[in-house]
């Protein structure tokens, strides 16, 4: 490993970090805020999907239950605005342990037959917050703003995703090289031979994916608040389920950098859709992004090119 | 070393293993024979910890591996190269020889012992970054050999590590565990070339039926007239 790429990196959070000093406006700081959130959410789910080879359709539900609990944290405890981002930490505890008792059963589950699985397991959730009232049923939350101007809490909310960010990627990179993954990838090749070679994969299996559900929770958490208001559609929507495979997929699952591309591109080209297009039109035009994906690139844009560039 | 004391294995309804008892000692090769569904690879895949046994017992160096995990008896020295090869053929030959050193204990020797596996078996390391799927029936018998080794067995298991290969290569893979054993490894040996196998084990036993039918010194298992006619086809 090159010496120069740990410090690049840092210093590109650094500039990151220091990016609000120059006095963008409002409208950037939410962007990147959705941009490090998106990030957050593909590299958190390639520790199971891509590393361990098992496709979650469910992801967004860590991210939902995180929202709510942290909402919902927020409002029994009276905690002050500043607490409540706190307060997402222990919601990522919560949605852990809701991985932990789902991911039990379902991670015995192979192939498509999980990824169905958890695409149900995401309804249902979806399904039971609407309908309990005590987690706002239909009509959703509301969280207490914090009493300052809407330029310094964007900043700050801003610098916490970005921390959380760092975090998550963090455990992205020491995971990659660790024995852990190690024993992930080997699940990925081949889950009977990994097991022929004692390697504890129901161990493994859940370990990670009650680790790739924490950082969504923390994060559904932070965009609660981000918010202000939090309804059952703005998390636990199939589409951000799909969009989350979606970017570490593109950008190449069971890499490090692969969903951090596929976040940052794919957020971008949202934006842009979103700002240019109508609703309608950009679906179709992410469909077929998807379509394209899973056939030419089924490892990414980033082996994609890695073996065009070999070629030549 | 190893002692394995009465076990009883059941699928299901169906006795696969029935009172089946077998000893092994420090540097020994030792050959376990039998018909195709007679309940060797059975026996192997309950010492290495796979299949629970119904009843009975296995000492390990002194120690009882009831309730140890498969990971667990792996970290206490006992390795087995599973029936059919069984490598990730989407992986290297050298990303699957280095899965081997998973374990903690041995994680760190890792560099030395890869080193020490392709001065082993020179072919492997001509084509380390060659994927495993690619490689012919002998070469991927040397990974798994190799894959083996690197996790530092004090009890290697092999269970028919000459299926499916032509008399060449099955002469050489018969080499190398000759060699392995002659440096001190320990071995069990299941294999369907009875004659070649008893030649190079000292000591044998015969399954038949998950029945323990026959033990001895291998060169009198070599005379024995029922090992003659049901597997030498003498
Ligand atoms: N997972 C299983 N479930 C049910 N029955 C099994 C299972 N594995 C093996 N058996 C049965 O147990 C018996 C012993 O099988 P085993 O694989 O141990 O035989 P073997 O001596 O290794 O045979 P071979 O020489 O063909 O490899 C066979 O009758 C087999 O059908
Ligand atoms: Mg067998």
């Amino acid at each position: 490993m090159n010496k120069a790429y740990p410090v690049a990196l840092a210093i590109l959070v650094i500039l990151l970090a220091a990016f609000p000093c120059i006095g963008p406006e409002v409208y950037y700081l939410s962007f990147m805020f959705s941009v490090f959130m998106y990030v957050i959410l593909a590299s958190s789910w390639n520790f199971i999907g891509g590393y361990g080879g098992y496709l979650s359709f469910g992801h967004a539900a860590f991210f939902g239950i995180g929202a709510f609990a942290t909402a919902k944290l927020a409002t029994m405890l009276q905690l002050p605005p500043m607490l409540t981002m706190l307060a997402s930490i222990p919601a990522g505890g919560i949605a852990a342990l809701v991985a932990l008792i789902v991911g039990y059963p379902c991670l015995k589950i192979r192939g498509p037959y999980f990824s169905v699985v958890t695409l149900c397991f995401a309804f249902v959730v979806d399904l039971a917050v609407k309908n309990i009232e005590f987690l706002g049923g239909a009509e959703g939350l509301w969280l207490k703003f914090m009493d300052i101007p809407e330029k310094t809490s964007r900043t700050i909310m801003y610098e916490v995703m970005l921390l959380l960010m760092v975090v998550t990627l963090a455990v992205s990179w020491f995971l990659g090289r660790s024995r852990f993954g190690t024993g992930l990838t080997a699940i990925r090749s081949d889950e009977e031979v990994a097991e022929t070679m004692a390697i504890p994969t129901a161990k493994l299996k859940i370990q990670a994916f009650v680790l790739s559900a924490f950082f969504p929770g923390v994060a559904g958490g932070l965009f609660a608040y981000y918010l202000g208001y939090i309804h059952a559609d703005a998390v636990f929507s199939i589409n951000i389920s799909i969009l989350i495979v979606l970017m570490a997929m593109f950008g190449g699952g069971g890499t490090w950098l692969g969903p951090i591309i596929g976040a940052v591109i794919l957020t971008v080209v949202n934006e842009g859709l979103s700002t240019f297009a109508q609703a309608e039109i950009a679906r179709i035009i992410y469909g077929a992004l998807f379509i394209v994906v899973t056939i030419f690139m089924p490892n990414g844009i980033m082996d994609f090119f890695r073996k065009k560039g070999g070629k030549t | 070393m190893l002692s394995v004391e009465n076990i009883t294995v059941c699928y299901g309804q169906m006795k696969a293993l029935q009172g089946v008892s077998l000893e092994i000692s420090q540097g020994d090769m030792v050959a376990l024979i039998g018909a195709n569904g007679s309940g060797k690879s059975t026996l192997m895949n309950v010492i290495s910890g796979m299949i629970q046994a119904v009843s009975g017992e296995i000492i390990w160096e002194g120690r009882p591996l009831k309730g140890l995990s498969p990971d667990n008896i792996c970290q206490a020295g006992i390795i087995q190269v599973p029936e059919g090869r069984k490598l990730f053929p989407g992986m290297t030959v050298e990303e699957n020889i280095i899965m081997g050193a998973y374990h903690p204990n041995v994680r760190r020797q890792a560099p030395e012992s890869l080193q020490k596996v392709f001065s082993t078996f020179p072919r492997l390391a001509d084509r380390r970054r060659q994927f495993a799927g690619s490689l012919s029936g002998g070469e991927q018998q040397m990974v798994a050999l190799g894959r083996a080794l690197m996790a530092k067995p004090r009890l290697l298991m092999l269970d028919e590590p000459s299926l499916g290969l032509a008399p060449k290569a099955a002469a050489e893979i018969f080499m190398i565990i000759k060699e392995l054993n002659k440096e001190g490894m320990t071995i069990l040996l299941v294999s369907q070339e009875v004659l070649e196998t008893l030649s190079i084990t000292t000591y044998g036993y015969v399954l038949e039926n998950g029945i323990m039918a026959l033990k001895g010194p291998s060169r009198e298992l070599r005379e024995n007239p029922k090992v003659k006619t049901s597997y030498l086809g003498l």
